[in-house]
């Protein structure tokens, strides 16, 4: 710091020399410091034991002030940057989280089969039936960004449904699944999660409907009453059902 | 396979042996509370986005270095996303949080919110007391020092007040702190 002459009526040296430790340390914490200076201390922190010490008190003891500050649910997105800045490009999680991916046919045709022997290992095992095959749907939030994916077994009138993974609504709802068919009213196919795989059988009269042309729906309701008679609460991603090929 | 509620202590242990799912029940546990702590000190929504991911990258490589006995994992955590929010902060081409301050008063409004354990309690309500002890104008400074990442420089600006006598103020307030908390 250099401040060689203090302004008059500032008569405290500690404006002026040098800190101690246990000061400099707070002030670390406080964030006070320009960023030569938190740069240097981060460097010092990593070689000597006794100020890591000194920082790590001051963080306990002023980290209750942290505890007022109310929770944000952040974007998916960040989860997909922060899988790929760790250059995790192999994971099934990171797959499901390219938007290359999604708009890759050729991959998604071997996403097609990966599902659908994961439904062939979810479901009790089947007599040979004549080929039916899985229909996959994105189901993405306005940004684009996946959010689920949905495999749509027409044989066994059941729908698979698998999140991109991504934090719970901080006000404790949870999401439900409408399907939407052509100039109809979305009708409710139940309860699914944003953490894990969910199964969810179709009812026998909306299976018809289980084909192009109809839209996917996830909104975000009140878990009491699920499933409702119609969506009241915002559509957080949603996606149209295609058939590669087919009507 | 994890299982819900997994103590962040035990995700951190095994994020540190490289466990990508523990990685994720982490995120899945934390983000929310982390997000609020970047945007408390990057009013710009994607600034606080971006150091959300440096959070979060920062955890992944960094885990093997959490000490239990330092800290709890929510605290470690906390300070990560303060500090990576306030190196972002540091970097922005113009600053946010220009605000003139007013010495005489307390910057926060003092809402408490219902503590979670006994322990987090007892550290808060000393904490308190002991922010109380201080004379206003320190307690203010270190206030919006802490919540809103401001440099000693921007500090001196904001309450028109001598670079040297603001220096002298926290760092007198902070060694007051240290004495009335102990160790």
């Amino acid at each position: 710091m250099n401040t060689p002459n203090p302004p008059l009526g500032s008569t405290d040296p500690s404006g002026s020399e040098p800190p101690s430790d246990d000061v400099l340390a707070g002030e670390y914490v406080l964030g006070v410091l320009d960023p030569a200076q938190r740069r240097s201390l981060e460097t010092r922190l990593g070689s000597d034991r006794a100020f890591a010490e000194r920082t790590a008190y001051w963080e306990r003891r002023l980290a209750p002030l942290l505890d007022d500050i109310a929770p944000v649910s952040p974007p998916e997105r960040v989860w997909q940057r922060v899988c790929g800045r760790l250059g995790w490009t192999n994971t099934r999680a990171s797959i499901w989280q390219s938007l290359a991916f999604w708009r890759g046919a050729a991959i998604l045709a071997t996403l097609v089969a990966v599902v659908a022997v994961g439904l062939s290992v979810l479901q009790a095992p089947q007599p040979p039936t004549v080929l039916a095959p899985s229909l996959v749907t994105p189901l993405a939030h306005d940004d684009g960004t996946p959010a689920w994916l949905v495999s749509i077994d027409r044989t066994g009138g059941t729908v698979a449904v698998v999140p991109v993974p991504g934090p719970r609504d901080p006000q404790g709802r949870v999401p439900e699944l409408w399907l939407i068919p052509p100039g109809q009213a979305p009708r409710s196919l139940g309860l699914v999660s944003v953490e894990r795989s969910r199964t969810v059988e179709v009812p026998a009269s909306l299976r018809a409907w289980l084909a192009s042309g109809s839209v996917l729906a996830v909104s975000l309701e009140q878990p009491s009453g699920i499933p409702h008679a119609a969506p009241a609460g915002p559509i957080i991603a949603k996606g149209a059902i295609r058939v590669a090929g087919a009507g | 396979m994890l299982e819900e509620g997994t103590p962040p202590e035990a995700l951190l242990s095994q994020i540190a042996l490289g466990n990508r799912e523990a990685f994720a029940a982490l995120y899945r546990a934390t983000a929310n509370k982390l997000f609020g702590i970047c945007l408390r000190v990057l009013a710009e929504r994607s600034e606080a986005e971006d150091a959300l991911q440096d959070v979060f990258t920062t955890v992944w490589r960094k885990a093997a270095q959490f000490d239990a006995t330092r800290a709890s994992a929510a605290t470690w955590l906390a300070m990560i996303a303060r500090s990576k929010a306030i190196d972002r902060l540091r970097a922005l081409p113009a600053r946010q949080s220009q605000a003139s301050l007013e010495l005489t008063e307390d910057l926060e409004d003092p809402g408490v919110s219902p503590p979670q354990e006994a322990q987090a309690a007892t550290d808060r309500a000393q904490l308190e007391r002991c922010l109380d002890l201080l004379d206003a104008r320190r307690r203010a400074l270190i206030r919006a020092a802490f919540f809103e990442g401001s440099t000693y420089e921007e500090l001196a600006a904001r309450t028109q007040s001598p670079l040297g006598s603001v220096k002298s103020w926290i760092r007198r307030g902070l060694l007051q702190l240290r004495e009335c908390l102990g160790t």
